[in-house]
């Protein structure tokens, strides 16, 4: 192997790395607040571009429906002056996107806050009212939306994959395109962005302080159901952005996201589902080693990644060790 | 349960006494090979509707069951059982190589002719107990890498490098691609494999590049085959790149756009049929194919996937009818089952959509080299014939 | 009663004349067995398993290669498979049950994904991803199990067979310790359980059943490639076990029934409704399971189960186990702690404490908050290993033992929240005790062998109900108990345990008066028997009417030791506690 290659090789591993950062820090948080191990969330990112390509070639996706859907249930299940979140959302996501059909400045917008609505109605609407439920059954609840979410996105969209035109076309230097600079920069900035809000903010505050001690949270008036609304509006939301950004690099399939999701939540794991940095960096990892396994020995990828994870996980176990009670 | 079966069951009776033709269809319509699987299904579709439109076979109404396996082995298997209960003819199906190996075993126990829509020789080779039953009509692999390692010999090419799938698809074309092309003196420098769902194939096109390949073959379907191609490129790879016909559907093109211009393919005829030879057989059936589908799914929609269906009709059709001469479905329907085995295996000359179709007792393929593959060029956004093999 | 279960074989006589349903029953059976298998993890066990695929299909790898490649009978398959299983258990397992929370789970995905691409890309060896073909049928006393009818009866005997075991596991000591460690892994060491072990045990057993059904799939199919024995696939199972309740049998069985047949009704079911074909399955599919998880965390069965009559237990008639009655001088020391010391990062938790325990007394561990009495305690018993000092049992050393070979030797503990399993009636809770005191291994659980032992276990239980009074609750889940019943429970737990030396960690904790004086009555009554209490308490009424001596903790060091009077006059003590409870 010669310097150019192990340059590509890197530039490849940081590429993808960033990718499975985001995912695993939006899954870290979601599941600090409410235990819930998102496993839809590479459906969540994929219905953002391939909603996007739709409305730009001025067809309504049926992902607005499925929105409009849940935002309804949603609706039905708060009470009084709590229906006015999903029902303004709902209109206003719905006009959005009748306006966005035209003019495509407004379709990026739109297919985040329909991303962001989404997420949020899917947690008001299957995880919310399981309250108490074991980390087992949230996590099953989750694979349920994730099949029915992966069912629906081949509905919607159809069996192949979509390219939407890149932000910025044209590469900077051999190996890494402008559209990546701009991945990178999004992930700066989302890292950042959430550090700042959890330190400084005091919305930001309270939020971790749910997700460190939720029955502490609850003493002091942090009502977990809205601690977990904006979890997950959060995640959505990085998950949205990171989807249409990443789209014109990887192309956006219905069948893409888990793959995605999975190696997020690997990285999230690495971070023992509690650390932001510590997940960010074992995101990176993973990235790094599929890049080498893939020149290496491309057939055995997978296996090889998800086999050295095993030491890795050991060694973490074993740094845990504390009494068990 | 029982309490909807015995119903269901009377339905299934009524059902033969109006001596309906039940012809089970098992296809991925979901799952990784949705791709290929849901323009089968399409053809299924809109072969009921003309059937319905014109009564059927030989004056029986003719029925397709189309059960959707997800991709997956289990539930192809499943369906067949279940198929095979419900009493139809003939089984068509699956798209994928393992689940159609899978769907072996049921057929010769029941006794139902079968004919698959997937690519390997395995499926239909060698014609044993269990084959016996088995036909198909997508051309094999092996066939099509004889045109891909003709066409590289004539431009020239001494070594190849190959990336596929990290599946069925792409290990049969690296088995037979790699054989035939040892064979015709061609040297492999590289195998790699890669998935459809990766973000990335920088680490594997990298190492192709650095083995400097006269040709890279990608041995995958449907748009995920983009981007190995985009990848090699971006990475400056100058060589020739083939990809398989598996990629024949107008979205290769859509997402490709600029970076699969020049791709060297291999397809079945139907592929570029306006601009065939006009002595070539398959040309005014393909046209036929093209015309009818594109009126029910819309301009541009056609693939050369659902024309494997089609095909398959193509042969059940008349062998149905000569069947019917035979023997009574409604009266005995194992033997009609075994009559309609023997006039698919008597099958000769039938033109189809992506060939010449002529079964024996030792080759349950039927197509000829010449007449079902040729070699397309992907030139300003479209489907360019290169050459034919006749 | 539970022979009920071989009903099911009568199944595909009913089923015969509709051979696509006998299919869909060996389904039914071989994914009955799988989710069985996490029965045994998640249900007894509470591990989660992401890999019973990747068993199954090592259960039907090896069968397949055996068979087609070296044409050997499919029963060498059948031990080939279940030693490939097992020894993929024993690996993973070993490498993994002392994982906590997500590592496990997390751990099993990453061998399952591993598992599969390798099954993929060892195109040499099996056949890669388009699999291996033309196995050959079972055959079964002369008989080809070649369709799927006969195939269905061993499937379903199997099944029946593999429910029977699993019932006898979960009645037994191990069922109980399983249990036991799901909720509280200290309480079921303090016991005599090794954790570790016992995982492994259950990983074990869960591996080999769902490599048995590998090996039942793979000569079903008669065909066998890796799509079957995806991370999917195991996600599936364990879906079909969670939805119909992974706590209980007939729940996971539940499941695997739906799950099977769902697949099949939304196909005939969808088409109708929605007037059209498409690719509407799997969206149902995830929506009934969330669906289902809705209406019903827990699982389906639980929730059916509340309209399903009780069934009665009976209480035990057998004889109790024989009673190592307390023997020995009065007043030997029989635990000793000798400078025990234990820091927690930079702070000193306990340093120095050096006392002795003699038999037939009472001793009271008090001392104000922080003064370090529970982390002694935790270094007596071995749920924490002291950083210096030893620690003698009836003269033994047992420094840095864990609490499962600590108790064995004779000594019990209770718990400042009373570990309880909420979920098991009274007399199991207290028949836990007896763990130590019995054998029965899996293989004997397994095959119902241990009838004998389990009765005198549970008796052994009642009568230690009758010693605190709560006979007369011994069939109610022990959810039903109130806080000072809770307490007696953990004493009787610990009498039936037959340990001599009972360490008692705030047993007046949230009791009434009248309930304390009766606590009272009945731990003098076992110190005249010849036990030893060591007990830790902040109720000074309740120590100094009840303990023969008293040692006092402050800041980590033992400061007095002597009878309540002669505490209660010491200056140390009362500047240390006295003065500040005033």
């Amino acid at each position: 192997m010669d310097a150019t290659i192990l340059g590509f090789l890197l530039l490849d591993a940081l590429q993808n790395g960033v990718i499975y950062g985001l995912l695993a820090v939006a899954m870290v948080l979601v599941f600090a607040v409410t235990r819930v191990i998102l496993v839809p969330i590479g459906e969540l990112m994929m219905f953002a571009p391939l909603s996007l390509v739709w409305l730009q070639g001025g067809k309504l996706p049926g992902t607005l429906g499925l929105a409009l859907a849940l935002g309804a249930l949603w609706a039905l299940l708060e009470r009084g002056r709590g229906r006015g979140l999903p029902l303004l959302g709902g209109v206003g996501l719905l006009l959005l996107f009748l306006l966005a059909r035209g003019s495509p400045a407004l379709a990026y917008p739109a297919a985040i806050f329909l991303v962001v609505y989404l997420g949020v109605a899917s947690y008001r609407v299957f995880f919310q009212p399981l309250r108490e439920a074991t980390v087992l059954a949230y996590l099953i609840m989750a694979v349920g939306l994730h099949v029915a979410y992966q069912g629906l996105g081949l509905v919607f969209f159809g069996p192949e994959q979509y390219r939407p035109e890149p932000l910025l076309s044209g590469e900077v230097l051999a190996g890494l395109s402008w559209q990546g600079v701009l991945v990178l920069l999004f992930a700066l900035l989302a890292v950042g962005g959430l550090y700042l809000f959890f330190r400084l903010s005091l919305f930001g505050k309270a939020l971790l302080a749910a997700a460190e001690n939720r029955l502490g949270a609850r003493l002091c008036g942090i009502r977990p159901e809205e601690a977990g609304m904006v979890a997950f509006a959060i995640a959505s939301l990085l998950a949205a952005l990171a989807g249409l950004l990443l789209a014109p690099l990887i192309n956006a399939a219905y069948f893409m996201g888990f793959m995605l999701g999975l190696k997020g939540f690997v990285a999230a794991i690495l971070g023992g589902l509690l650390s932001y940095p510590v997940a960010f960096l074992g995101a990176l990892l993973v990235g790094l080693f599929e890049s080498f396994t893939s020149f290496y020995a491309s057939a055995y990828k997978e296996a090889l990644v998800f086999l050295l994870l095993v030491p890795a996980l050991f060694f973490q176990s074993l740094r845990a060790r504390a009494v068990e009670e | 349960m029982r309490r909807w079966l015995v119903p269901l069951l009377a339905l299934a009776l009524s059902a033969w006494a109006q001596g309906t033709l039940k012809v089970g269809v098992v296809v991925s319509a979901t799952g990784p090979a949705a791709s290929l699987g849901i323009p089968e299904r399409n053809t299924f579709l809109m072969l009921q509707e003309l059937l319905d439109r014109q009564g059927g076979v030989a004056g029986r109404k003719v029925e397709f069951v189309i059960l959707d396996d997800a991709s997956d082995t289990t539930q192809a298997v499943r369906n067949t059982r279940r198929l095979v209960e419900e009493g139809v003819v003939a089984v068509v199906g699956t798209t994928t190589t393992p689940a159609s190996l899978g769907m072996i075993p049921v057929v010769a126990e029941a006794k139902v002719p079968m004919i698959s829509l997937a690519a390997s020789k395995d499926i239909i080779h060698p014609v044993d107990a269990q084959r016996f039953w088995v036909f198909k009509t997508p051309q094999t692999e092996e066939l099509m890498a004889r045109a891909i390692v003709a066409d590289m010999v004539a431009r020239g090419v001494k070594t190849v490098g190959y990336i596929g799938f990290n599946d069925a698809y792409g290990e049969g074309w690296a088995r037979f691609f790699e054989a035939e092309a040892k064979a015709k003196g061609l040297q492999v420098v590289a195998s790699e494999r890669y998935n459809r769902t990766d973000t990335s194939v920088t680490g594997q096109a990298l190492r192709i590049i650095a083995r400097r390949p006269d040709a890279v073959l990608i041995g995958a379907s449907g748009t995920p085959a983009v981007f190995p191609q985009r990848t090699l490129k971006e990475r400056g790879y100058p060589g020739l790149i083939y990809q398989t016909h598996g990629v024949a559907n107008p979205d290769f093109l859509r997402v490709g756009g600029k970076d699969v211009e020049g791709t060297l393919l291999p397809a079945g005829p139907i592929l570029v049929a306006e601009q065939l030879p006009s002595a070539f057989p398959s040309k005014r059936v393909a046209l036929d194919y093209i015309q009818r589908y594109e009126a029910r799914y819309g301009i541009g929609s056609y693939s050369t996937f659902g024309a494997h269906a089609w095909d398959a009709w193509l042969i059940l059709k008349p062998a149905l009818e000569r069947a019917l001469k035979k023997a009574d479905p409604g009266r005995d329907l194992a033997a009609f089952r075994a009559a309609l085995r023997d006039e698919l295996e008597a099958t000769k000359g039938l033109v189809a959509t992506h060939g010449v179709f002529t079964f024996s007792k030792e080759d349950h393929l039927g197509l000829r080299f010449e007449d079902a593959a040729v070699m397309v060029q992907v030139e300003g956004g479209r489907w360019k014939l290169v050459r034919t093999f006749r | 009663m539970r022979y009920g279960w071989f009903l099911l074989l009568l199944l595909p006589f009913l089923l015969a004349p509709f051979p696509f349903y006998l299919t869909l029953l060996n389904f039914f059976a071989l994914s009955g067995l799988v989710a069985l298998s996490l029965y045994v993890l998640t249900g007894l066990a509470g591990m989660t398993s992401f890999a019973q695929a990747a068993f199954m299909g090592m259960g039907a790898y090896a069968t397949a290669l055996l068979t087609v490649k070296a044409g050997l009978s499919p029963w060498f398959g059948l031990a080939a498979g279940l030693a490939l299983s097992l020894l993929l258990a024993l690996v993973l397992g070993g490498l993994t049950v002392r994982l906590k929370g997500h590592f496990l789970p997390l751990s099993t995905i990453a061998w399952q994904v591993a598992l599969y691409i390798l099954a993929g890309n060892l195109v040499g060896l099996t056949g890669g991803h388009t699999g291996l073909t033309d196995l050959p049928p079972l055959v079964l006393l002369g008989f080809p199990l070649d369709n799927a009818f006969r195939y269905g009866l061993l499937s379903l005997l199997v099944l029946v067979l593999a429910v029977l075991a699993l019932h006898n596991l979960r009645f037994s000591r191990l069922g109980r310790a399983l249990l036991a460690l799901r909720g509280d892994a200290l309480a079921a060491a303090s016991f005599g359980v090794d954790p570790a072990a016992l995982r492994l045990k259950a990983f074990l057993l869960a591996g080999a059943m769902a490599g048995l059904a590998g090996f039942l799939y793979a000569h079903f199919l008669r065909f066998v490639n890796p799509t079957p024995f995806s991370l999917e696939a195991s996600i599936k199972y364990l879906v079909m076990a969670v939805a119909g309740g992974v706590g209980t049998i007939p729940g996971v069985l539940l499941g695997a029934a739906l799950f099977t047949g769902l697949e099949d009704w939304l196909k005939d079911l969808l088409p109708l409704l929605l007037g059209r074909q498409g690719n509407y399955e799997t969206i149902a599919y995830g929506l009934v399971l969330a669906g289902i998880l809705l209406l019903a965390p827990q699982g389906l069965f639980p929730l059916l189960a509340r309209f399903l009559p009780r069934k009665e237990g009976s209480l035990p008639r057998a004889e109790p186990l024989p009673l190592p009655a307390p023997s020995g001088a009065r007043g030997e020391v029989v635990l000793e702690a000798q400078g025990l010391r234990k820091a927690f990062g930079g702070l000193l938790a306990v340093n120095g404490v050096f006392f002795a325990l003699r038999r037939g007394e009472i001793l009271a561990l008090i001392g104000p908050n922080g003064a370090g009495k529970s982390t002694t305690f935790n270094l007596l018993t071995g749920a924490i290993p002291p950083d210096g000092g030893r620690v003698f049992l009836f003269g033994k050393e047992i420094t840095g033992l864990p609490p499962h070979r600590i108790h064995p030797l004779g000594l019990g503990r209770t718990f400042q929240h009373p570990h309880l399993f909420p979920e098991l009636s009274v007399l199991e809770n207290a028949a836990l005790g007896t763990y130590a005191r019995t054998r029965a291994g899996f293989s004997r659980v397994l095959l119902g062998l241990h009838g004998e032992e389990e009765a005198r276990a549970l008796a052994t239980a009642y009568r230690a109900l009758k010693r605190v009074g709560l006979e007369g609750l011994a069939l109610e889940p022990a959810a039903r108990l109130t806080a000072g019943q809770q307490r007696l429970l953990e004493i009787a737990r610990l009498l039936a345990s037959g340990a001599e030396v009972l360490l008692l960690d705030e047993p007046a904790a949230g009791l009434r008066a009248g309930e304390k004086r009766e606590l009272a009555r009945l731990l003098k009554a076992l110190a005249r028997e010849g036990y030893t209490v060591l007990i830790v308490d902040h109720d000074m009424d309740l120590i100094m009417g009840l303990a023969d001596r008293v040692v006092v903790m402050n800041y980590g060091e033992k400061i007095a030791e002597g009878t309540p009077e002669e505490v209660q006059r010491n200056p140390l003590v009362r500047a240390a506690y006295l003065g500040e409870a005033a």
